[in-house]
């Protein structure tokens, strides 16, 4: 287990030495790790290639939009699999599989066509927008997958004592799968916080990308100034590891007691 | 999804109905236009400038965006498919004829003439390469070609003499031959079209048959064929670094870094090196094994067809591509400038600052030659990249290489 983390950890360890390297200087010989003198200026220096406070509250508030509709309407679509019956639910498994198996290219066009004929093509959300559809079927799937290990006479029984949909969902279901919804949540919020490709055909203004957009166009740097560049990726990072840390005890704990 | 297929058809009609401008002609040449850009962060710092200029001198308002080499042309063909696009765009060469061919670009010549251009102020093979059905589609900012890099410090360490004007493919071979010692390499060459191509044509040869209206390859024609020999013969002398080199280092940091002493590129490599203390490198003209010959690489701004702000649009690419300009971006040192005054003048020729012979890159120019301008280039070009690639780093016979080459790149010359 130890090992593992080693192997996982070496890339951020990696990252953090190299942002605090001098920058201008020749590319290293090989593996030259460790700063010496650090430049912790570096991260001063950011904000000079990238508007950085602005795009990380782009992205903060595209995480904090987009995850919470993904949540809710990909373990809707997920009870209304569940519930369905017979050749429906195959069928309701078989688009979801499908639209999985749609490449993300073919939809870039018709995505900012749609947007934009509704006007909505350029806002720091535009991207949330993708939530509505369930950013992605894989989620619905998760949770019909959840929901099919809830007993259907507990689901029928619940309709039965008169329950609408609704109610079904939000006291019966939902909480019966809090771990598929703390997976999805996590998932989707990484995705959401990394996503650079969504952004760049859907958003037109560079004052409206997300962090990650900003982090892309900096990766074309020359190679002297490469630590600039880690450093700008520290901070990028820095967020999502904080919320993986900050949420880890729920989401174990959430696992453990399912 | 049956939704979407009724909402489809009902937002194209909005969005074309919406396109009708009523701004007059004063108003319409300062309206806000949005220029894309492909630069890295460093060269988006000139076209800001550039942008704050224009607004300094009276332009209208610009949203300048600028976007990393390998996200421009997604974000261009995404934008043009979705009815989205910039206004002002920067395409090069070798990929803009697909745009055109798609009725994207709006030819520049009409619109630039109106804004006062006169075109006898530029040199003449960059706007040749960007002229299409016999029209200038896009507005040249730079005539850059291939020149050889050269690191003074490994030079002098190995007691070999500075390239010359006029050096033949032996000497060259003969240089790199003699600064390959201990760690270091003498020379090091992309396996792409775009460096092969003026030693193809210094050797007689052709890439394919008809320049201006391409329907075949011609690489394994003796003039041609000589010219890769040639290269291999070079590559096997073992002064060039080995793929596990290549694939651990890019070629420009190899050079930073003193692995290797020579390499072939544009001007597009100089403010990188100048960044780097202690380098000292110079540029000379490509060695000949024939003829002398070079490559144009040059960079033009298209206004888009769609655009409803395109006297604005022109307006700015005249500006751009103007005296001042172009003395910014000359400036900034990635850049040869496409408009005569500005080339021969010390914002682009300034002895004061590496390389010391920048007169180099105008030497070639009457030496110029583009590869075709056709609709499928980039991907002739993806093709034989791949194929070179094999031929020089794994090893595969150029036979081979060759049959593959015309087997797979000439269904897509083929009208």
């Amino acid at each position: 287990m130890i090992a593992l983390s080693v192997v996982f950890l070496a890339p951020l360890v990696v990252m953090v030495l190299g942002s605090l390297q001098r920058p201008l200087q020749p590319p290293p010989n090989g593996l030259d790790l460790w700063p010496d003198p650090a430049e912790w200026a570096n991260y001063a220096t950011v904000s000079r290639f990238m508007p950085l406070g602005r795009l990380l509250l782009n992205s903060l508030l595209l995480v904090v939009v987009a995850v919470p509709v993904t949540v809710v309407v990909t373990s809707m679509a997920g009870l209304a699999i569940v519930t369905a019956r017979g050749r429906l639910r195959r069928w309701f498994v078989g688009v979801s599989v499908l639209m999985l198996l749609v490449p993300a290219a073919a939809l870039w066009v018709p995505r900012v066509v749609l947007l934009r004929g509704l006007g909505l093509a350029d806002t720091p959300v535009t991207v949330a927008l993708l939530a509505l559809a369930g950013t992605t079927p894989f989620y619905v799937l998760l949770f019909a997958l959840a929901y099919s290990r809830i007993p259907a006479t507990l689901l029928e029984a619940a309709t039965l004592e008169g329950l609408s949909p609704y109610a079904v969902w939000r006291r019966v279901a939902l909480p019966l799968a809090r771990p598929a919804a703390v997976a999805v949540a996590a998932l989707s919020g990484l995705y959401y916080w990394s996503t650079f490709m969504d952004p760049l055909t859907l958003v037109s203004s560079p004052g409206n990308w997300p962090v990650a957009l900003g982090l892309r166009n900096l990766s074309e740097m020359e190679a002297a100034l490469y630590p600039i560049y880690l450093a700008a990726a520290v901070l990028v990072t820095a967020p999502a590891l904080l919320a993986f840390g900050l949420a880890q005890r729920s989401f174990f704990s959430s696992v453990e007691r399912s | 999804m049956k939704r979407t297929a009724v909402a489809l058809p009902l937002l194209l009609v909005l969005s074309a109905c919406s396109g009708e401008s009523d701004a007059g002609d004063a108003e319409n040449s300062l309206a806000p236009i949005t220029v894309q850009i492909k630069a890295e962060p460093e060269e988006a710092a000139v076209y800001e400038s550039l942008v704050n200029a224009y607004q300094e001198a009276g332009g209208g308002e610009i949203e300048l965006v600028t976007v990393g080499r390998e996200d421009h042309l997604t974000r261009l063909s995404t934008a043009f498919a979705s009815g989205d696009a910039p206004d002002v765009f920067l395409l090069n060469y070798r990929e803009y004829a697909p745009f055109v061919q798609r009725g994207a670009v709006a030819p520049a010549g009409p619109l630039l003439e109106r804004e006062g251009i006169d075109f006898a102020d530029y040199y003449e093979e960059p706007l040749r390469a960007f002229t299409y059905d016999d029209a200038l589609q896009c507005m040249p900012q730079n005539i850059s070609s291939l020149v050889v890099y050269w690191n003074r410090g490994l030079f002098t360490q190995a007691g070999v003499p500075a390239p010359t004007a006029n050096w033949t493919w032996d000497d060259f071979v003969a240089t790199a031959t003699a600064l390959s010692t201990g760690g270091v390499k003498g020379v090091g060459i992309d396996p792409s079209i775009t460096r092969m191509a003026p030693f193809i044509w210094s050797s007689g040869g052709t890439i394919v048959d008809d320049d201006a209206a391409p329907t075949r390859t011609t690489l394994h024609e003796p003039g041609a064929r000589a010219a890769l020999d040639a290269m291999v013969a070079l590559i096997g002398t073992g002064a060039t670094p080995s793929k596990e080199e290549l694939a651990a280092q890019g070629l420009p940091e190899q050079f930073m870094t003193g692995k290797v002493a020579m390499f072939l590129s544009s001007r597009v490599e100089v403010p990188a090196l100048r960044e780097q203390r202690g380098l000292d490198f110079d540029v000379a003209a490509l060695p000949t094994m024939g003829e002398p010959a070079s490559v144009l690489h040059s960079d033009a701004y298209c206004v888009a067809s769609s655009s409803e702000k395109q006297e604005a649009a022109a307006k700015f690419v005249a500006y751009a591509v103007g005296e001042q300009g172009q003395t910014l971006t000359a400036l900034g040192g990635r850049t040869v400038p496409s408009m005569r005054s500005v080339a021969s003048s010390p914002a682009f020729l300034s002895p004061t600052r590496a390389p010391a012979s920048s007169q180099v890159f105008l030497d070639a120019i009457p030496l110029l030659r583009h590869t075709p301008v056709t609709p499928s280039w980039p991907e002739v070009e993806d093709v034989i990249g791949t194929q070179l690639q094999r031929a020089f780093e794994d090893g595969v016979p150029l036979d081979e290489v060759l049959t593959e080459i015309q087997a797979q790149a000439d269904p897509l010359l083929r009208p």
